[in-house]
């Protein structure tokens, strides 16, 4: 063992600990527009098959444009892998669905909607995919030639996910907070990189102490709905700040400053643009009902009477592309703000000490599959 | 000239400095790079190179995912995570132009092409088993399921239509004596032997009759009331055990099934997609189940002339419930019935003088009108 420790230390000095540094994010925002606004064209004329490259390319363009104490992080994941997870996902959830539906049917039989708790079954299920879509994603993340890896269970997780769910529909989400440490304590216990273990050390009452004035004033956000898109940035940068403050892996540590306003503008850039692409689809729509007026020569109210139903195929059609437009832009928009400018935003806060902690760590930790993002996908629920 | 200088240096100096990881621990290492008859990579050691550490083949390097202006590449030959960092950019260049497979990974356009081709044959595949092959399939298979689970599948459309419509059932019994005859003269001349049929009356205003698979047939208090005659509500009645006749229900709860599934496989999770699927489904449903019903009213016309009533009546009274159909184009296409009008004129065309018996007397049809008790909804 001497030897081991030795060895390093004698071909060069042990370098003084080292002050905190910033991580710093190099992305281009050009580049990362261009790259999802062809990503969703291609999505739309692949009927959304495409999906599996894009978010691959998004997280390899976010990861490798990283860089923690100089070196960048790479995302080593295929969209081959996320394809063939989400098959295999599928070829086990079809059977579950069938199996969910007859089961369905005898409950039914009983009492009337009593299948209700077969959801909840299914809500198990997703939290499961979502740990074990962590641990995918982490297995791909690749920093100085060494990967993170994650072991722990994913249904371990899920009971508890369960459990703690139980209690913030009991308390009426008063838990939230211990239930978000709790749970993030799980994962983060299990995540390693190469031989350091990671670990979490936020607790539910520093975060119960940030936000719980927001719990106390969200039925005011319920009525004035304007006030919504405030209370959701306060809460989601008071929670990614405690997050970031808690995450530690081996001696490194993270702490990040980021203030409580630092969403605002994203929030409400997002609305604005709500706001813009509606209003332009509904004038669209408009000037389509117009058009077809004209050209086929029909009264307005009769192009939606009775007896004309073949001319309202080209308003159908007009229709339906608009609102692909309306989605193809939508996503756009939501890639940009919400996972671009966002990860600058919050990585910009982010300080790292004792990285001569992970100077030299060992490799270790095997691949996991991309089964588990195959069930997140067909079960359409997302996390980290 | 400055070539023919330049290649002896390359051999005799040390060449360019470079980080390296080797994939095995997160030790960044500082190396010289030499290129010879592959790239080597020495270890710097007090500003001097050391021996060897490895050899990268040219053609075994592939290029890693990297920030701008840092060329990162990995060997296949190597431990799966080694990387080599190169940041100056001259000698990248140089380094590239030796490597010849160093994209090959990559995804091209080609490869592009390959993706949207195979989605596009995915999409057209599954497109047809909708078109083509799930409505043969729910054709098929509906008389196919046993007696028991349609039955199952009915008690618990039952169960669930009764908690919608909380009025509950009308039982009083003179009325629901008149009822169970009518719906007995018309199940006899139907042919139809099952034994398990049930029939019942449910208190709501909504003017409406259906039938659940396994043989239950159901008629809203509200269609009672604006009945004025037997003939009517037999007619509509006949024209529910068509569908119960023809399995309608479990058909259609195939065709759903199928249709829904497979066009929420084809979209994925592309945002908000599921407008665009319900949308979809919606029409070829309703097409589909507009030949449905069509078929249900030629029963219904020939279970009313085997019992010598005219079909003519009951259309009268659907007419009277929905008015003049088509009020927008949309409806014309989404509409699940045909519409009433053309469903008038076709019984209209049927209209026969009655030569049966009245299907119930006159007391009996007022007990069956009073079913429900006085208390309108």
């Amino acid at each position: 063992m001497n030897d081991m420790q030795w060895a390093p230390a004698g071909s060069e000095p042990v370098p003084p600990p080292l002050p905190p540094m910033r991580v710093d994010f190099t992305g281009n925002r050009t580049e990362f527009r261009k790259m999802v606004t062809k990503g969703a064209m291609l999505e739309l004329i692949t009927f959304g098959f495409y999906r599996f490259w894009l978010v691959t390319d998004i997280r390899r363009h976010l990861w490798s444009n990283t860089a923690v104490d100089g070196d960048a992080a790479e995302y080593t994941g295929r969209a081959k892998e996320l394809l063939v997870g989400f098959l295999f996902a599928l070829a086990i959830l079809v059977p579950i669905y069938l199996a969910y539906f007859l089961v369905g049917i005898e409950f039914e039989r009983w009492q009337g909607f009593a299948s209700m708790p077969l959801f909840i079954s299914f809500y198990a299920f997703g939290q499961f995919a979502i740990f074990r879509a962590r641990r995918y994603r982490l297995t791909r993340t690749v920093w100085r030639g060494v990967r993170f890896w994650m072991d722990g269970s994913g249904w371990a997780y899920s009971f508890r996910a369960m459990l703690w769910g139980l209690l913030v529909f009991l308390t009426l989400g008063l838990a939230l907070p211990w239930r978000e440490a709790s749970l993030e304590r799980y994962k983060m216990q299990h995540t390693h990189f190469g031989d350091l273990q990671g670990d979490f050390e936020g607790n539910g009452w520093e975060f119960f102490k940030r936000g719980w004035w927001l719990w106390l004033l969200s039925p005011i956000a319920m009525i004035i709905i304007p006030l919504a898109p405030f209370f959701y940035a306060e809460f989601k940068a008071r929670e990614w700040r405690w997050w970031l403050n808690g995450i530690r892996i081996g001696d490194v540590s993270l702490s990040s400053d980021l203030p409580h306003n630092a969403f605002y503008g994203l929030y409400w850039k997002m609305v604005g643009w709500w706001v813009l692409l509606t209003t332009l689809f509904g004038l669209y729509i408009g000037g389509a009902t117009l058009l077809v007026v004209k050209v086929s020569g029909v009264p307005a109210e009769q192009v939606f009477g009775p007896g004309h139903a073949a001319k309202s195929i080209p308003m159908l059609v007009m229709m339906v592309i608009g609102y692909f437009a309306l989605a193809l832009a939508m996503n756009i928009i939501m890639r940009v703000y919400l996972q671009r400018d966002l990860w600058a935003k919050v990585l910009e806060t982010v300080e790292v000490h004792n990285i001569g902690a992970a100077s030299d760590v060992r490799a270790s930790g095997e691949l996991a599959s991309a089964l588990g993002e195959g069930f997140a996908d067909g079960l359409d629920v997302a996390g980290f | 000239m400055s070539d023919v200088t330049a290649e002896p240096d390359l051999g005799t100096k040390p060449g360019q400095p470079a980080i390296f990881f080797d994939g095995l621990s997160s030790r960044r290492r500082q190396v010289v790079l030499t290129l010879g008859d592959a790239l080597e990579i020495a270890e710097l050691s007090d500003g001097q190179a050391g021996p060897t550490v490895t050899r990268w083949a040219y053609d075994e390097i592939r290029r890693a995912d990297s920030p701008a202006g840092i060329l990162r590449l990995t060997a296949r030959s190597a431990p799966p995570l080694a990387r080599l960092e190169i940041r100056d950019a001259a000698f990248s260049v140089d380094l590239v132009a030796r490597c010849l497979r160093l994209d090959e990974h990559q995804t091209t356009r080609r490869g592009i092409a390959k993706i949207v081709g195979w989605s596009v044959a995915a999409a057209v595949s599954i497109v047809c088993v909708v078109l083509f092959g799930v409505p043969l399939a729910a054709d098929r298979l509906a008389p196919l399921v046993p007696k028991p689970i349609e039955r199952r599948i009915g008690d618990a459309s039952e169960v669930q239509v009764k908690t919608i419509f909380r009025g509950g059932s009308c039982n009083d019994p003179a009325g629901q004596a008149a009822f169970g005859k009518l719906v007995n003269r018309l199940r006899d001349a139907a042919g139809l032997d099952d034994d398990a049929m049930t029939a019942g009356v449910l208190r709501t205003s909504v003017p409406n009759a259906f039938a659940l698979p396994g043989g239950k047939v159901f008629v809203l208090s509200g269609l009672l009331d604006k009945a004025e005659s037997p003939d009517e509500l037999a007619g509509i009645l006949a024209h529910e055990l068509g569908h119960l006749r023809h399995h309608d229900n479990m058909r259609g709860l195939i065709y759903n099934g199928g249709t829904s599934f497979l066009i929420g496989l084809l979209f994925g999770d592309v945002t908000g997609s599921s407008a665009v699927i319900f949308a979809s489904r919606s029409v070829v449903e309703a097409s589909y189940s507009r030949e449905a019903e069509t078929a249900a009213d030629t029963f219904a016309i020939e279970t009313m002339h085997a019992l010598g009533r005219s079909p003519k009546p009951a259309a009268e009274l659907m007419f009277r419930i929905t008015g003049k159909e088509g009020g927008s184009s949309f409806a014309t296409i989404l509409a699940s019935h045909p519409l009433t009008e053309d469903r008038l004129a076709r019984m209209t065309k049927e209209d026969r003088p009655a030569s049966g018996p009245p299907l119930l007397t006159y007391t009996e049809w007022q007990a069956l009108k009073g079913v429900c008790g006085s208390g309108k909804i």
